[in-house]
This record gives structure tokens, sequence and C-alpha cells, in this order.
């Protein structure tokens, strides 16, 4: 599938508003942005179906739930805990997202599990034969955990329609990769497994967008799981105040020089989809429209003590939630 | 009516919900019509219901929870089979870091059907004792559900299907394929959260927990003929545990034993012992003894298995102790 031009514009919006997302968000305290990576978020989650599940990685989690429907204010009201949040405060927003827009979030900070819980999703799918796939994206570092292993080859096993993107931005916290994972392509590891390993440059959100929909396709077909390895690199510090002291300064500069929103716009301009003077005013949009959602959130009340439900323990069972 | 074995009324309880319900379905390690899962665990259901929903996993029990819980919160029904108990520690992170909290921190967006299965107990195959069931018991969202008999057993695994929560069902091997016993021959689900009291008394009040509520009746037996009534109440449910049937006998008899096959430290029932201490400590004399497993790895060699747990005469020594001591 070639992506058109209506589509092309589409992943520009996005993405620039991812970036604006990430490079606002990172001013806030304990914010984990993203600066950099943004193509392997838009590219993973755009133009999922609206019955598909995902479960993003926390590094781009707010830009994958905008996507799906999720409103920009309240989500960074949720990364906040203000009174707005999604749950009242319950689960920080930065990591954890809205379900009711089909996207799972970290209900804990253990890596690993939204990939597990993902590939039952998927396992879901399956079992009501609706044609339906679910898309997950980790860090490489995630893929060291023995739960990446354990849910590639179930999903293997039961041919599952999943698809897993490695958004590989070459460090976990401070450990580079090329330390931690030996094989040197995450994409390497699916020989372990009998699926599609498939390497794609990160910092192209054409790119992205076409190896997950190629992957998707081929789920839906039920013809079982694909692991992508989408490069990238992260600009940003693993949380705010973590000043990247550990990234070489010439390695940096090699990523900036590929820096995903430059690439996407030198594309649009020189295939003549956009003029220079549009996408500056699609970017201006943006970053109004995220400094707005920031302002609003800040000055959301705090969480309030009444969801502080010390007795909202357990779901009601289903004659209970009816009778409520 | 019709008499079944533990194993077979677990069986026959997911049989039930599995007709009524096309979103229940299985996952687990030889589960499948070859094996039919360990010591039966699954028998006729691969059968029945072929590999659609009685669907055999590699050794993967994080994966296995992981999914479990992914296919519970997208609409299934999802029983896992953990094999035995002792395997939970690979399950702790999907399930009590993730599951146990949907629920409470989406703030009602998710709720987690999920019933993991899992073996426990000293039983005849003297491997897989370990139940970890404090490890399980202390986080907060998980229900945990202990059967000592095969109506219970049916009826608690009627609801753990029907249940909107992760529940983790604990089948113990010392009592799997023991005597059958009358239960309903229609699905009938007993409330989780709700305990059982297995025999009146006035004396004292034993509560004991999956094997242990036979060996306190046997007690009680002989205690009875010494002349001391003995009150057994069995939870059912470790978590949600029923404190009012508790506090209601205790209240009545003012003398407590409590028989487990937990470590003695971290037992989620010391928990239990101390709403007991809080509730009526303050209105005169209240003895309590505990007996449970000595508080080490669990033994090997047939000797020191028996040693190491609660028996006949551990259970009747805690009655004497806090009997003697006058109301």
């Amino acid at each position: 599938m070639k992506p058109d031009e209506n589509l092309k514009v589409a992943l520009y919006q996005n993405l620039v508003k991812a970036r604006e997302l990430e490079e606002q968000m990172t001013k806030l305290a304990g914010f984990h942005a993203g600066v950099g990576e943004e193509a392997v978020v838009v590219g993973a989650f755009f133009g999922l179906k609206d019955g598909e599940y995902c479960a993003p990685h926390y590094r781009g989690a707010l830009t994958a739930a905008h996507m799906r429907g999720a409103d920009l204010h309240r989500l960074i009201a949720s990364v906040m805990g203000k009174a707005t949040s999604y749950t009242r405060g319950r689960v920080r927003g930065d990591i954890c997202l809205p379900f009711q827009f089909r996207t799972l979030g970290m209900f804990s900070g253990v890596l690993g599990n939204p990939m597990n819980i993902a590939t039952g999703m998927a396992l879901a799918s399956k079992q009501r034969g609706d044609g339906t796939a679910v898309v997950t994206s980790f860090g490489e570092g995630t893929s060291n955990i023995g739960g990446f292993h354990e849910a590639l080859n179930l999903a293997a096993c039961l041919s599952l329609p999943i698809v897993y993107v490695c958004q590989n931005n070459g460090y976990a916290m401070s450990t580079r990769s090329d330390y931690s994972i030996k094989t040197g392509s995450v994409a390497d590891r699916a020989v372990g497994y009998g699926i599609p390993g498939i390497e794609v440059d990160g910092n192209d959100v054409i790119a992205v967008f076409e190896a997950v929909q190629t992957a998707l396709e081929r789920a839906r077909a039920g013809q079982g799981p694909t692991l992508i390895d989408a490069r990238t690199y992260r600009l940003s510090g693993h949380y705010t105040g973590d000043n990247n002291h550990y990234q070489p300064s010439e390695e940096r500069e090699a990523w900036i020089a590929r820096d995903p929103v430059a690439r996407l716009r030198a594309d649009l301009a020189a295939s003549g989809i956009m003029d220079e003077a549009r996408m500056d005013e699609i970017r201006s949009a943006a970053h109004a429209e995220v400094a707005a959602a920031i302002a609003a959130a800040q000055a959301d009340p705090e969480a309030d003590l009444s969801a502080l439900g010390p007795d909202d323990l357990y779901c009601p069972d289903d004659a209970e939630r009816a009778s409520a | 009516m019709t008499q079944m074995t533990f194993q077979e009324a677990v069986v026959a309880a997911i049989v039930e919900e599995m007709d009524r319900d096309p979103t229940v379905f299985n996952m687990g390690q030889d589960i499948g019509p070859i094996y039919m899962g360990a010591m039966h665990s699954a028998k006729g259901l691969s059968e029945k219901y072929g590999a659609d929903r009685i669907i055999d996993t590699p050794i993967s029990e994080t994966a296995m929870t992981g999914a479990g819980i992914g296919a519970a919160i997208c609409g299934m029904r999802p029983i896992v089979q953990i094999m035995f108990a002792e395997f939970l520690g690979m399950t702790i992170t999907p399930l009590a870091c993730e599951a146990s909290a949907m629920w409470y921190k989406s703030d009602g967006q998710i709720s987690v059907p999920l019933v993991i299965r899992v073996l426990c107990g000293a039983g005849p195959h003297r491997g897989h004792a370990e139940d970890y069931i404090g490890i399980v018991s202390s986080v907060p969202g998980i229900k945990v559900v202990m059967p000592s008999c095969p109506a219970d057993a049916k009826g608690l695994m009627t609801a753990a299907i029907r249940d909107n929560n992760p529940v983790i069902f604990f089948e113990h091997m010392g009592i799997y394929h023991g005597p059958r016993q009358e239960v309903p021959g229609e699905a009938v689900a007993i409330p989780l959260g709700k305990a059982d009291v297995k025999r009146e008394g006035a004396d004292v009040t034993i509560v004991a927990t999956g094997m242990m509520v036979q060996r306190a009746q046997r007690a009680a037996d002989k205690l009875a003929a010494e002349g001391t009534s003995v009150e057994i109440i069995d939870p059912r449910t470790i978590v949600p545990l029923d404190i009012e049937t508790v506090l209601a006998s205790v209240r009545k008899t003012r003398r407590l034993v409590v028989v487990t096959e937990s470590w003695r430290t971290g037992d989620p029932l010391s928990d239990m012992v101390s709403r007991v201490a809080e509730e009526l400590g303050a209105e005169g004399p209240l003895p309590i003894a505990r007996v449970a497993l000595q508080d080490t790895a669990r033994p090997f060699a047939l000797p020191l298995t028996r040693a190491s747990m609660p028996d006949l005469k551990d259970i009747i020594d805690a009655v004497h102790k806090v009997t003697k001591v006058q109301k």
C-alpha cells in the first residue's frame, strides 16, 4: 500500500502534534518524553480500524491515545493527576491510557506486561473471529525481558493476529543496546520464534506506517504475528531531568540530522504536496493546541478525595452492575 | 444430586459454564486430548470442546497469564491453568502488578474476569506442594479461593468463572481424587466471600482451609469424646474473607484455633487473627492458637513432609492449649 497525498498530510499533522506534545511535556516534572521517536509512534498507531485494540509503549503513549480519539486536555490532566483526568487521578496518565479508546497502558511500572496482555487481546480477536488485529509497541530494553520471549513464542504457536513494534531508541535508560542485545538487531530475534522480523527506519514515518500496515494485513488474514524493529533515537532524557550525558555528541548530531519531522517536511515539499508556509501553519496550530491543553490542565483542580474509593476494590458481578 | 470427586466436580462446573457461555475458554500446558491436564484436571474437556476452546500452550506462565488478562479485558472469560501453585511466582508481574489493579486504577473502565487454576498442597506425587498463598493474598484486587470438598469446589468454580475479577482457584492434590460426595447436578454458584460452618459447636472455633478442614473434623470427633464441642469454619474464600462468620463464632466460643497448610509467617489467616483480636479482644480472655506449616522450605522425605505439616495431634494440642484458659 502506497500512502496517497491525503495520508501524507495526515501523517504530518500527527507527527508535528506528537513533536509539540513531547517537547512541551518534557518541561513538566517526571515526564518520559520521546523527542525524536515520534515517527515510530505515529506510524505504528495511525490508521488502526475502529474496533481494533492497541497497547502502545509508554514513551509516546499520549500521541497514540490522542490518535485513537482521546481528548488532549484530559490526557495531559491525567499526566498531572488532576480531577479531570480520565481516572480522576487514580493512575499516572503518562504511562497508562484510557481503555475506552481501545488503548491499553501500564497499570504498574513493570515493563513487558503490556505486550503479554496485548497478546491476549489478539487471542480474543482470534476467538471472536472478527478479523481484527492488535498493535503493541515497546522499547528495545523490554526485548530482554522473559515476558517478551514468552509472548512472541506463544503468539507464534497460536498464530495470533498481532504486530509487535520495537520502538528501538538504542538506550534503556543509560544502557546501550549494543551492550544488551548481542544479535545487533531486535528483528533478528524473530528467527527464534519462526515469525517474520523486519527492520525499518524508525525516523521515516511513511516507512514505519507501511511496514505496520503490511504486518496488520497479514495478521488480519490469520497469518500470525510479525516483529518490527523500528530504529530511532531518543533526543530527550529518559525522563524530565535526565540530561543524556551518556549519549556521545557525534552520535546525537548524526541522529538530529535524520530528524523525522524534517525528513517528512522535505519529502512533502519535494513532492509538491505542501509548501513550507502551509507546513509551518500546521506546526503553529499544533503548538498552540498543545500549549492550550497544557494550560487548561494546569488550571484544573487537583484530584478530589471522592476518587479515593477504599471500597472500590472489585468489579461487581453482572447482576449488581445491571441494577446499579 | 450426583456423586463426584473434587476433580470431577471442578471439571463439571467448567463444562456447565462453557455450555452456558461461549466466551469461556481454557488455556494451559498439557490440557489437550493427549494428557488432559496434570492429575486429569482437564479430563474430557478437549474431547467435548476441541482445540479452539481448550488451548494447549508452551511452558510460558507469564505469557499465559498476560494473555488471559488481555483476553479477559476484551470480553472473554478465560480459565488459565498454571498447573501448580508453585509456578505462581512467574505470574506475579501480569497478575499482581496489572490485573489486580485494573478495575481500581482505571476507575471502573476495565474488568478482568479471569480464573487462574492451580494444584497445590501435599499430595500423592510428593512434589509441587508450595502454594505461595500468602504472596498472592497480600495484593489487593485478586480473589483467592481454596475449596475443601467436592460440593464446594463445584459451586465455587461456577462463581469464580462468573466473577468479574481475577480469581486464583487452589485445588488441593491431597483431596483431588478422594471420596465422592453429593454435589448439585446443575450449576449452583456458591458466592465468593461466604464462609461455611462445617460443624457446629460451643467451646472452641477452629478456622481451617483446604485439606486441613478434614483433619480438623477428625480432631473434633476425638475432642467430642473428651466432652469438648468444636465449631469448624471453612472460609472457602481466603480473599475476600468472610470475617463476620468467624467473628460470630468466636463471639460465642471465645476460643480460636487456626489450622492451615501455609507457612506460619505471612499466612493470610494471621491477618484474620489480628482482626478477631481487634474486634473481640477487649471483651475478655480470648485464647488463640495457630497450627501451620513450619517456617522452612517444604522438606521432601515423607516423614519430614508429615512432621512439617499440621497433624491430628498438633490440632488437638492446640485446642487443649486454648481450652485450658478459663473463660
